[in-house]
């Protein structure tokens, strides 16, 4: 029997119980379905959150900070010192050493509100060379030799309810206000700033960078403002980026402080991220394959019944000599027309799904937010041509290993009996 | 004239449950090319379990089949799915697909044997023209008339141009008018076409219009009768 013979006999067969295949079929588009929507989303936010990452990171800089990083432990008292810097500019591989002094404080705009930012002060010279893409004004400009009372503000600050209301913008004069902790009774500093620039807008995250719910202002006024000369960390600017640079340098700077430093690499940090959502990837894949695979159970079943049904029919092809080869074809072709056809269906279905599901998370506003005013992620779902092409792939081999047995039997019908099947 | 069909020593044994069941206990027949044989016996004398032996249907447990010369015993199944191409079946029951027109029904084993479709639409409207049924070739088994559905499958029979015709009980399930233009029917292509025919019945009436009927009991031919020379 000829190919295109097989095909249009096992289309007939299917053709003459609609809803039964049609329902099959539906199996298979969930299946697919779910497969495709979790994984173009996951990889739209993937994609989304690196990107988002690669610009607030910048993947040549290593952040040295005091203690164990993300661990919790009891504190050996070491401190980081703003002069610290010019011992680590020294080091082979370092282009430039930055101190960050960071406090959370308020800042209150002319208008009179006060909001909560990040203070963060820093040599806007080096900041500038570091993330030259991030650290850029939109409005104003960021002075080089900055007046001691200088300010630069994140996107969020001057914009919080991102409809265009400025809370300040540049030439204006804000209170910066912080409360020191380190005497008793507390007591709340402040000083007035004069706003000379507005950050254009970040994103989601940074390492270090610019954010958008951030004030910058510089190192020498946050020094006397904090009355400390201790740093929170140190961003070390690196010759390049590649991985043996980055371990030579991180081990030297861990060296020159005898371990009591941290040493996070951005580069470290973003295949961190990429590896764990490897894994949510494949765990989501794997939620959507188990629905796939009840998917099988249910074409097995139909199969199993039409052979049931058909019984009399193969004795008869058999009696007109169709090959025992030929038979198992005609099953196994059956299952593949309904296993492609679900899986295109659900391919579709998928990135409606995930269409669906991001247009209902964004408009939701269930956005990642950093801090209370920071922009969210957009996420766009992505179908990567492996995504398409192994899901269609998966949906056809699913159909046909659950065909295998059915399409077995069918083709070892001994014919006298299965004609006299009733 | 060559023998086309020739049993040998033929047995069956049916296991019902644990019982055996001897269908056949050693059959011997021939069959000549351009013959018309019926084998006549009551139910149960074996006659279709013969006729499945016969039609490389089913194995027999002690004997041999001859189709050709060829011993269907040796062959496996690819075989003999090719040797039954050369063999026309007609059914009591029609056996017809019913999604399929009289047409398609009978394109089927052209289509089986791997003809390409123009040129067996073609033999197919042929071979309904033939058997009478040029008009309703497309129509569907289920409005199609007994006697109708069996001609369908006679054209189906004859589709592959077989070495002979197995029928069991043509005309068993149509009504008397009907039965009469099957037998008709047959006889024409017996005689005219010169195909081979063996016909199984238990009708006497059905029998006698074969050239030699050969009567079975209890799982063996006991007579052989010439109709006519």
């Amino acid at each position: 029997m000829k190919p295109n013979d097989i095909f249009s006999y096992a289309l007939s067969a299917i053709k003459l119980r609609k809803l039964r295949a049609g329902l099959t079929t539906l199996g298979v588009v969930i299946g697919i379905a779910a497969i495709v929507a979790l994984l173009s989303i996951t990889q739209g936010l993937q994609v989304a959150i690196a990107s988002q990452l690669q610009r607030g990171f910048a993947t040549d800089t290593l952040i040295v900070s005091t203690g164990g990083g993300f661990g919790i432990g009891a504190d050996s008292g070491f401190s980081l010192f703003v002069n610290d810097t010019q011992t680590i500019s020294r080091l082979e591989n370092v282009t430039a050493a930055l101190a960050v002094i960071q406090r959370i404080g308020y800042i209150k705009t002319p208008m009179g509100q006060a909001f909560r930012v990040t203070i963060v002060g820093v040599d806007f010279v080096t900041y500038r060379e570091i993330y030259s893409s991030t650290f850029v004004a939109e409005d104003g400009f960021i002075p080089l030799s900055p007046e001691s009372n200088a300010v630069v503000v994140g996107k969020r600050v001057s914009d919080p309810w991102r409809n265009g209301t400025l809370c300040c913008r540049v030439g204006d004069s804000v209170e910066i206000l912080w409360t020191n902790t380190a005497v008793r009774p507390l007591r709340n500093e402040s000083y007035i700033g004069n706003v000379v620039a507005v950050l254009q807008e970040v994103g989601g995250f940074s390492l270090g960078g610019p954010a958008d719910n951030g004030i910058y202002i510089p190192i020498s006024t946050a020094q006397a403002f904090f009355r400390t000369d201790k740093c929170e960390m140190i961003i070390v600017k690196l010759k390049s980026d590649d991985r043996a640079t980055i371990e030579s340098t991180t081990k030297a700077i861990r060296d020159l402080f005898g371990g009591q430093v941290t040493v996070t690499s951005a580069t470290a940090v973003l295949n961190v991220i990429s590896n764990v959502f490897s894994t949510i990837e494949l765990f989501l894949a794997g939620i959507a394959a188990i629905s796939l695979f009840v998917a099988g159970i249910g074409i097995m079943n139909i199969m199993i019944v039409s052979l049931m049904e058909r019984t009399r029919e193969i004795g008869i092809l058999k009696a007109l000599g169709m090959k025992n080869r030929t038979v198992l074809l005609v099953f196994l072709c059956e299952a593949a027309i309904i296993g492609l056809l679900g899986s295109v269906i659900g391919v579709g279905a998928g990135l409606g799904l995930a269409e669906l599901a991001i247009r209902v998370y964004n408009v939701g506003g269930f956005g990642v937010h950093q801090g209370g005013q920071a922009g969210s992620i957009n996420i766009v779902p992505v179908l990567t041509p492996q995504v398409f092409l192994g899901a269609i792939a998966f949906g056809l081999l699913v159909s046909l290993v659950f065909a295998l047995y059915p399409a077995w039997r069918a083709s070892r019908l001994k014919p006298v009996e299965s004609l006299r099947y009733e | 004239m060559a023998i086309v069909v020739e049993a040998i020593n033929l047995k069956k044994t049916y296991m019902l449950g644990k019982v055996p069941v001897e269908a056949l206990r050693g059959v011997n027949l021939k069959v000549e090319e351009g013959e018309f044989i019926s084998i006549l016996g009551p139910s149960g004398s074996g006659k279709s379990t013969l006729l499945n032996l016969i039609g490389a249907l089913d194995k027999p447990t002690d004997g041999k089949v001859l189709i050709d010369n060829v011993d269907v015993s040796t062959l496996n199944e690819n075989e003999l799915a090719d040797l039954r191409r050369k063999i026309g079946f007609v059914f009591q029951f029609f056996n017809l697909i019913p999604r399929f027109t009289a047409l398609e029904n009978v394109e089927l084993p052209l289509a089986i044997a791997g003809l390409g479709k123009d040129e067996r639409r073609r033999r197919a409207a042929e071979l309904l023209e033939i058997v009478g049924l040029a008009e309703r070739m497309n129509h569907k088994p289920a409005e199609l008339s007994g006697g109708e559905q069996q001609r369908v499958a006679i054209a189906r029979a004859l589709a592959n141009n077989p070495r002979f015709l197995l029928m069991d009980e043509p005309t068993g399930n149509i009504d008397s008018k009907n039965a009469y233009e099957i037998i008709q029917l047959i006889k024409r292509l017996n005689r005219e076409k010169g195909v081979t025919i063996i016909m199984v019945t238990h009708d006497q009436g059905l029998a006698a219009e074969a050239d030699r009927t050969a009567y079975m009991l209890d799982g063996l031919i006991v007579k052989e009768t010439v109709n006519r020379v």
